[in-house]
């Protein structure tokens, strides 16, 4: 659905992105995470179209951004990342609007379609100046939908929403892409692209990382198993010294350790702890967050 | 259809807002009734006095070359400003509107409603004429009057709009853009200005020379306001 190769643009000296490869596929989720400026907008606006890459390409829904931008804007919803909507109109007027520019001959069971989801059937008649901002965000949402689009391209779906609102846009979203549309979103919300996102693409200019979460996980960090003891001791080190623990440390009263297939490893790892004479508290392993991974390789890029 | 669906949209809009309504739909009528007013003043004023007859029908006449500038200036600086204000630039980019069909629905939401209150308040303003005096002037219903009306009308409409969207692109203030523009239409209006203060009556040399000045000046204006009107620019550059 989503295809860019070698994709970049430039804006004078300035790189805003460069040779970013990846895919989405159909009912996929993809976020996009990078710090600001890394390139992430400018990303989404040449997949919408909206701007030419300076090199490389991007197939959208089949068509080239650059030769096709018309077919790709016609297959495409854009969620911007302020909602952009017309205050002195009414949320019916902007919707309606909007449909018929993206060429919906009877734009009015759609409309409904997504009001009444988006829980917003109420307030239909209402100027759009007069909602709340999480009301405006939906409708934004609703906009980027009405003609349909295989690819959705949403740039901070949940932003200021409050905890009810960006569940039910969550939920809405992962309903999206279980109709086989592609979503590739844009988001600070770690959590949120750790819930959502069968895939996680680092942006900064360049694609620094791609995977799905736990895989990002694991290539960085490997897997740390901490094991609590009732009667820690040095010497426990020097007994554990086996093939697969990597940089096993005390730390109070916890052993830990990385080792390469905890599945496989860790009983092993623990009958030699018994034979040493460890009294085992319980062992567990150590949880590491997307926000891990993300400060990791953005100041790992930094620094490089 | 886009076009229609975008013209129809700005004017729902733009006259929604107080400002633009009281502008388009006021100040047509007050000028419109001053004009009658100065015609009325110059009716029957002695021979000798002729220069300042023919100076207060120049002035009656000027303030219908106002109106075609000052209309779409107010409706455009509210329809590209608003649409920077509200944020709606880019969904709106994101749509397959073509930036022809965008940059034409901008244009003619605030030239068609100009026109057509132009040659309404002065269809107001002959019969306002015709029921002080009894008849209409021949110096006011004239082949330069009326060519005026008709060809110079159109040109600063355009001028106004064209303005607009150079001055608009580069503010988020509706005043400072209201203010920049309508003052761009003033060296447009010399000639006229000139006539007036020389109390020589318009003629069909002073309509053509103001046709080919403004017809120089929008072309100018048009190739730099259609470089100015891309999807990049607009996203990009437009501040």
């Amino acid at each position: 659905m989503i295809r860019t190769q070698g994709l970049t643009r430039r804006f004078g000296d300035l790189v805003a992105v460069e040779d970013l490869s990846l895919e989405v596929r159909e009912g996929e989720i993809v976020a996009l995470l990078g710090p600001n400026g890394a390139g992430k907008t400018t990303t989404v606006r040449m997949l919408a179209a909206l701007l030419a890459p300076t090199g490389g390409q991007a197939q959208v829904a089949g068509f080239d951004v650059a030769r096709e931008p018309q077919a790709v804007r016609r297959h495409v919803g854009v969620l911007t990342e302020t909602p952009g909507l017309y205050r002195r109109l009414s949320a019916w007027r902007n919707l309606e609007f909007f449909a018929r520019l993206y060429g919906v001959r009877d734009p009015r069971p759609n409309i409904e379609r997504y009001l009444v989801l988006l829980g917003l059937w109420e307030r239909r008649g209402d100027p759009v100046g007069t909602l709340s901002k999480g009301m405006r965000q939906k409708l934004a949402l609703a906009r980027a939908l009405l003609h349909e689009p295989a690819v959705l391209l949403l740039d901070e779906p949940t932003s200021g929403l409050d905890p009810e609102s960006a569940r039910s846009v969550r939920e809405f979203i992962q309903e999206l892409a279980g109709e086989r549309r592609a979503v590739l979103l844009c988001t600070h919300n770690l959590p949120e692209a750790e819930r959502l996102c069968s895939r996680i693409a680092l942006l900064k200019t360049r694609l620094i990382a791609l995977g799905n979460p736990e895989e990002l996980k694991g290539q960085l960090f490997g897997t740390k198993v901490l094991v609590k003891l009732a009667n820690p001791k040095p010497d426990f080190l020097q007994g554990i010294s086996l093939p697969f623990v990597k940089e096993a440390r005390l730390e109070g009263p916890t052993l830990a350790m990385r080792v390469e297939e905890p599945e496989r490893h860790n009983p092993i790892l623990i009958r030699r702890l018994v034979e040493l004479g460890a009294e085992i508290q319980y062992v567990t392993q150590e949880e590491r967050t997307l926000e891990d991974v993300y400060l990791e390789l953005v100041e790992g890029e930094d620094e490089a | 259809m886009r076009l229609k669906e975008l013209v129809a949209k700005e004017w729902e809009e733009v006259f929604k807002i107080r400002l633009v309504l009281f502008s388009s739909l006021f100040m047509p009528l007050l000028l419109a009734g001053l004009a009658a007013y100065l015609v009325w003043q110059g009716r029957n004023l002695p021979q000798e006095a002729i220069g300042a007859q023919v100076a207060l029908f120049n002035t009656a006449l000027m303030y219908f070359m106002v109106l075609p500038v000052m209309i779409p200036v107010t409706i455009a600086v509210y329809s590209i400003v608003g649409e920077k204000e509200q944020g709606t630039l880019e969904p709106l980019l994101a749509t397959p509107i073509s930036d022809w069909e965008l940059f034409l629905g901008k244009a003619l939401a605030a030239i068609l409603p100009a026109l057509a209150l132009t040659w309404g308040v002065f269809g107001l303003f002959l019969a306002a004429v015709w029921v002080m005096l009894g008849g209409v002037p021949g110096m006011v219903l004239s082949a330069p009057w009326l060519l005026s009306l008709l060809l110079l009308s159109p040109l600063l409409a355009l001028l106004g709009v064209l303005v607009t969207m150079l001055v608009s692109s580069r503010t988020t203030d509706p005043r400072a853009a209201y203010q920049f523009s309508g003052l761009a239409v003033v060296p447009a209006l010399v000639p006229l200005i000139v006539y007036s203060a020389r109390q020589a009556a318009v003629n069909l040399f002073l309509v053509g020379l103001e046709g080919g000045l403004l017809l120089a000046v929008d072309l100018a204006a048009f190739w730099l306001a259609v470089r100015l009107f891309r999807r990049e620019e607009i996203l990009t550059r437009w501040k």
